[in-house]
């Protein structure tokens, strides 16, 4: 059934931008995103739940925009800009959407919140006051099973100032 | 209680900073130089016998480093129970024989992903098929093909009985010819899978004669134990270091073959070895929950009152006793535990059959069982024309009541439960009204359903018990030793509160040693409803003993009574003479000085029913069970589209005695989940198999719920400033009960809002469509 | 990652893709997003031995030709065609396809050309094939049809499911064929053969260039609906999609394009049901009648657990929906664009 090459393919060079930080990298085409930047880069923040796009865990910023590493040629990335959860703090000080996802206890077990963040992330970068329609849009591609999302819609509302909520965690 | 300062409070989670910066460490974040890729070669067959196996071929690929099948084990058995009458069943390879798809037949060691794919498509297994059976009807019949011998003290002449539970009191017979109206129904429910994000992972690393092994799991003291039997090792030789595990819901405890395979490999290759399974294989291959039939006759009095009731439960139990037999002992549970029962008598068979080997899920039968006699409960009290609040009230425990099995639910807050719930949701002005409404616009309906349950709070099953330990620092901050294991419950949050109660330290003063089997004491682990409970007493116990070890060296320093002491910010203060007190620095060191180099240690341990020898009898339902009750009762409200069928939950109300919550934004966490997680029970997820095959095995075709999908989630508990007074560690469950009366509740609600009375999960629109066409037709006539 | 070696090329420019793929023959895989071929290549539903990545070439931004019809270039990643003031103005219903695609991750990933070319959907294909469904089904080169044992050779009985492609044909949109020499242009419906093992007409040495999307009739609505279980990160049980344009008198029906996707091997049109309705007053019961019609002349096939008695229930009120939110669009004017309101 596979067409092949009995040979394996060339390692090619390519260049990574992650996290502001430049990487040259030599991989072969199969590998995927999500494993360079776990395995090769060494950024384990970033999760592997399904390795088939279904469920978001992997989520990671491309240029920006929220894209799931594990359906991503890490080849495809050449040049490119990559922003992952350990981007997100500075130093020790925690970005407004990671506090709140701590105020509001919208992290339980933890695996799906690396994922969720960057979704989020990306979402109030570009619409700093979403809908509550534009949130759920926006997490539709993250599960989680822990929390039932009631709070982390709750920790979107909080970091962006809407809907008058507050911390429930102190 | 208001001088408590952690305990009772909503403090952020102590591993929440990890966890948001990526930072926390997974099994699949753990690197080890030289580690080899493991892969398991699985049973394409639901029953069959094994001719041959030939790994030569495998062995002969470069790259690959070790293959190994049942001829490389000890052929040591290990099962969920392991107890005389149900003794391990299960080998981590299949010998002679295959039960289900998907099976462990050998494993492989290779340098890479892709040699170590090739290498178990090498393998070559001749095989003989056998029938294979699916249902659990077709496989208790007399003369069925035998999957696993039937248990030798099951005396009906049914094939493939794992195990029967049975129990009775009163006289059933009696109660139902006394009884004002009898009712039989039949319930059946569904396969399900966990869900937990994170897949299933093990890195196993044999060095220096010692194996170490980082696995997601849900208690790293049962994983060590059962490993270590398997692979006839002492335990100490065997190290579960402590990871965050991504999720559990009940599908990481017990053994698991890749776990075996990694460790064996390594120890054979003297390499690192690391297994992952693939989504796919979690679903095709590993273990789900367990779909019940529930048969259900009650007798009940003019007002409702239960007369009688007799339950036959049947368990779709898979290929091996697993936590089958648990199940159906845990349903008798969770009939008895919430309303008064004078008649009853009750049999559950755990049926074999050629699914994979099942595990716990949230709940564990109890939401299947609830969700049959709370449909009932409905249908009685309408015909009776009494309301299902009433009904409810009229057969509700009151406090302090006595169980069939000699426990005590103390001070159970079911009927508050009952009334807060009723009152919150202004349950009967809304329940009826859409089904009263004659000509209503539009094709949506709403609906109201309520249903209650309770769940035990630990029980005895190895480990038993936990340890936990407090180590002073000379600074006066101190260390936590303990196995619990933070599977996203919070449990380092809430240890870490209680000690810091307990020594007036601040939550930043505590770091914790957690979930690893050399370094921490023993724990019960994440998984019988009874951490909080069970290890939370160990803390308060090991932090109460290294404070009065600092009282005592305080004393003797500051020349005045123990009892003229208190602790505040981390100095032990002489009540009668505020000027007189030391530092925590000062008394340390005073410790080590004057009591031969004691830095302070605490320690403390705690078990349930301390003086019961050993955990109930699964057969028979004999000895005690729990010594803490919880009880919840949750009302839902859900929209139906009768021209779809599609339905939703729109709100849950959760009410509930989850005894003093030590962390009241975690008990939050937990009640929003399991709602969640019940309706994605109720109305969209199910695992589809066809021959023992799972036909959606991955995330899309698998529907669990989405963000799109959360239901607004409100709740409330009935704990008053009486109940928690004296009382800060009589805590409850609370992260698996409320899965249940929700079901139920949703089902409920579907009637009152299309008078479609649902018999079977999920409630997929096809199946509610169709009770609503049935209902058209029987109007027509 | 992928447990087969492959080559990654990365040609310039379309015509550089072309030949390539002219070069290559059926052993070449397009890469565009990636969202769909590079799962399938993981399960080894597709093994193409070199991919050619379409990852160096801009899309062209959404324009309008000298005819007035709509230019969207397949290379357009889906989130550009939901959130496009363009896409919205001039086709709500297409953003609105675009917008109910998958989830945000794939929507940023994929492209119009991978929607509109994705592999067909099967339970017992969408595996991992390890140790169950192992001998190759007719889809995957092999010998047999696991949910229809009895199905001849090389008849694959599955389900293309595709959002945009129905609203697409609802809107009787062009597609434009890109080749190593020669360049073709068709009817969107006519890209859709309904034949499970080739569900496009696209050869080996192709790749979609565009869609082409004509300006709406005067007086014309849409109507658009994906039916699933849990409201996004889903392929669709059902999808409806309808385009209805009034006469001048207001009142009676013009024109009619209804589609049914998801539920066989490609969209289909209900031309009965259409053409039953031009020509009549899109009363209640015309409507219903037309739903009723749509149903009973387009092929289901029981798919992902539902039966074809309940996805036949569920696209006849869905459509009567749409259908009804059309002629209402068609009387008041479009309204909003394609977003949830």
């Amino acid at each position: 059934m596979i067409e092949a090459v009995k040979s394996r393919s060339r390692k090619r060079l390519i260049t990574l931008t992650v996290n502001g930080e430049e990487h040259e990298i030599a991989i072969r085409p199969n590998a995927m995103l999500v494993d360079v930047v776990r395995d090769q880069i060494g950024l384990t923040g970033t999760k592997s739940g399904c390795s088939s796009g279904s469920c978001g865990a992997c989520t990671l910023l491309i240029d920006g925009r929220p894209m799931l590493a594990c359906s991503t040629l890490a080849v495809e990335c050449d040049g490119k800009a990559i922003r992952t959860v350990e981007d997100l703090a500075d130093g020790e000080r925690l970005s407004p959407i990671q506090e709140a996802f701590l105020d509001q206890g919208a992290v339980q077990c933890g695996f799906c919140t690396p994922g969720m963040l960057m979704s989020v992330t990306a979402l109030i970068a570009s619409n700093p006051k979403p809908s509550h329609q534009e949130i759920k849009k926006a997490l539709e591609g993250n599960l989680c099973r822990c929390t039932g999302y009631n709070a982390i819609f709750n920790a979107v509302l909080q970091a962006t100032g809407q809907d008058g909520i507050k911390p429930i965690m102190f | 209680m208001s001088n408590l300062s952690f305990v009772g409070k909503s403090r952020k989670r102590k591993d929440g900073p990890d966890k948001v910066t990526g930072k926390a460490v997974y099994s699949q974040d753990v690197k080890l130089p030289g580690t080899l890729t493991g892969r398991i070669l699985r049973s394409p067959h639901a029953h069959a016998r094994i001719l041959r196996i030939d790994t030569s071929r495998a062995k002969a690929l470069p790259g690959v480093k070790c293959v190994i099948t049942v001829d490389d084990t000890k052929g040591i058995k290990h099962g969920f129970v392991e107890t005389p009458r149900y003794p391990p069943d299960q080998e981590v390879f299949a010998r002679d024989k295959v039960v289900h798809i998907g099976q462990e037949i050998a494993a492989v060691a290779a340098i890479n992903d892709m040699v170590a794919a090739e290498a178990v498509g090498l393998i070559e297994v001749e095989y003989e098929i056998l029938p294979a059976l699916f249902r659990p009807l077709a496989s208790m019949k007399p003369g069925a093909v035998e999957i696993q011998p039937t248990h030798p003290k099951v005396d009906e002449p049914y094939t493939n009985i794992a195990g029967k539970t049975e129990t009775e009191w009163g006289d059933v017979e009696q109660g139902f010819a006394e009884a004002h109206l009898v009712r039989t129904d039949r319930f059946e429910s569904h396969l399900r899978t966990h869900g937990y994000l994170e897949p299933h992972v093990t890195l196993a690393h044999w060095e220096n004669d010692k194996l170490n092994v980082w696995t997601s799991s849900m208690g790293t003291f049962v994983k060590r134990s059962k490993l270590a039997k398997v692979l006839d090792l002492p335990f100490s030789s065997v190290r579960i270091h402590k990871t965050y595990t991504g999720g559990t819901f009940g599908g990481k405890i017990d053994l698991y073959t890749h776990e075996y395979a990694a460790s064996r490999l390594s120890m054979l290759t003297n390499r690192p070895v690391r297994i992952v399974a693939s989504r796919e294989e979690i679903f095709s291959a590993y273990r789900h929950g367990q779909p019940l039939t529930v048969e259900l006759k009650t007798g009940v009095d003019r007002n409702g009152v239960l007369v009688a009731q007799q339950i036959k439960i049947i368990n779709n139990a898979g290929a091996h006793r697993g936590s089958g037999v648990v199940v159906i002992f845990l349903c008798w549970g969770f009939t008895m535990a919430p309303y008064r029962i004078p008649n009853f008598k009750y049999e559950g068979y755990s049926v074999y059959t050629n699914y994979t080997t099942r595990a716990p899920q949230r709940g564990h039968g109890c939401p299947q069982v609830r969700f049959a006699i709370e449909s009932q409960m409905d249908m009685i009290a309408e015909e009776l024309g009494i309301d299902p609040v009433t009904i409810r009230m009229n057969n509700a425990r009151d406090p302090e009541e006595d169980l069939p099995n000699s426990d005590n639910v103390h001070q159970a807050g079911l009927k508050d439960c009952l009334r807060l719930a009723a009152e919150k949701t202004d349950f009967l002005r809304n329940y009826g009204q859409t089904r009263k409404a004659a000509d209503l616009a539009g094709s949506k309906r709403r609906g109201w359903g309520i249903g209650l349950s309770s769940y035990f709070t630990g029980s005895l099953i190895y480990p038993n018990g936990s340890g936990v330990m407090v180590k002073m620092n000379d600074d006066g901050s101190a260390v936590v030793l303990t196995g619990a294991l933070d599977v996203g419950q919070g449990a380092e949050t809430v240890i870490s509160q209680i000690v810091a109660e307990e020594l007036s330290l601040e939550m930043e003063d505590i770091k914790l040693v957690t979930s690893d089997t050399d370094t921490t004491p023993q724990d019960i682990g994440a998984w019988i409803s009874g951490m909080t409970y069970v290890t939370g007493n160990a803390s308060r116990e090991a932090a109460g003993n290294a404070r009065e070890k600092l009282l005592e060296v305080a004393a003797e320093q500051m020349n005045t009574p123990k009892s003229d002491l208190r602790l505040q910010d981390k100095m032990v203060i002489s009540i009668s003479n505020p000027d007189n007190r030391l530092s925590y620095r000062q008394v340390i060191a005073a410790s080590v000085a004057t009591h031969r180099g004691d830095t302070i240690i605490g320690e403390g341990f705690w078990r349930t029913m301390r003086d019961e020898p050993m955990h109930p009898s699964l057969a028979t339902t004999k000895g005690r069970w729990s010594e803490n009750y919880a009880f919840s009762v949750q009302v839902a409200e859900v929209e139906v589209d009768i021209e779809t069928g599609e339905a939703r939950l729109i709100k849950a109300l959760t009410v509930h005695d989850c005894g003093f919550p030590v962390n009241p934004g975690l008990v939050k966490g937990q009640v929003d989940g399991q709602v969640s997680m019940a309706l994605g029970h109720a109305f969209m997820e199910e695992v589809v198999t066809r021959n023992g095959s799972t036909l959606n095995t991955n995330w899309l075709d698998y529907r669990m719920p989405t963000i799109h999908n959360m239901a607004i989630s409100e709740d409330a508990d009935v704990i008053t400033e009486q109940y928690k007074v004296g009382q800060p560690y009589r805590t409850k469950e609370v992260g698996e009960g409320l899965v249940s009366a929700i079901l139920a509740a949703m089902a409920n609600a579907v009637y009152d809002a299309t008078g479609v009375r649902l018999h079977s999960t999920p409630f997929t629109p096809a199946k509610i469509l169709s009770g609503l066409q049935k209902l058209e037709q029987k109007k027509a006539g | 990652m992928i447990l087969y070696d492959f080559e990654h090329e990365r040609p310039g420019s379309l015509q550089d893709v072309a030949a390539r793929l002219a070069e290559l023959g059926p052993t070449a895989g397009i890469l565009a997003g990636g969202t769909d071929l590079l799962p399938n290549m993981r399960l080894k539903i597709r093994t193409p031995a070199t991919l050619v990545s379409l990852g160096a070439i801009a899309a062209q931004p959404p324009g309008t030709d000298t005819d007035g019809w709509l230019r969207i270039d397949a290379l357009t990643r889906l989130s550009e065609i939901e959130n496009s003031d363009t896409v919205r103005a001039a086709c709500p219903m297409f953003a609105r396809s675009a917008h109910v695609v998958g989830s945000n991750q794939i929507r940023q990933a994929g492209t119009l050309g991978g929607n509109l070319c994705q592999e067909i959907r099967c339970l017992y294909l969408n595996q991992e094939h390890d140790f169950q469904f192992v001998a190759p089904c007719y889809k995957r080169g092999g010998d047999c049809c696991y949910p229809y044992p009895k199905n001849e050779k090389d008849f694959c009985a599955s389900v293309f499911m595709s959002d945009i492609a129905p609203a697409l044909i609802a809107l009787g949109s062009d597609i434009e064929l890109v080749g190593a020499n020669a360049s073709r242009r068709m009817a969107v419906e006519d890209f859709y053969t309904g034949v499970g093992m080739t569900p496009t007409v696209l050869r080996a040495d192709e790749l979609v260039g565009a869609v082409m999307v004509p300006p709406p009739p005067p007086n014309s609505g849409w109507g658009y609906h994906k039916s699933t279980i849990r409201g996004g990160l889903e392929f669709a049980m059902v999808v409806v999609a309808a385009r209805v344009a009034l006469g001048e008198d207001g009142e009676t029906c013009a024109d009619a394009r209804i589609v049914i996707g998801a539920v066989s091997e490609g969209p289909s049109r209900a031309r009965g049901a259409e053409s039953a309705l031009v020509g009549a007053a899109p009363t209640p019961e015309a409507i219903a009648a037309a739903a009723s019609a749509a149903v009973a002349e387009c092929r289901f096939l029981p798919h992902h657990n539902f039966s074809v008695e309940y996805l036949k229930q569920n696209a006849e009120v869905y459509l009567r929906r749409i259908l009804s939110e059309a002629f209402g669009r068609a009387k008041t004017g479009p309204g909003k664009g394609g977003q949830d309101q």
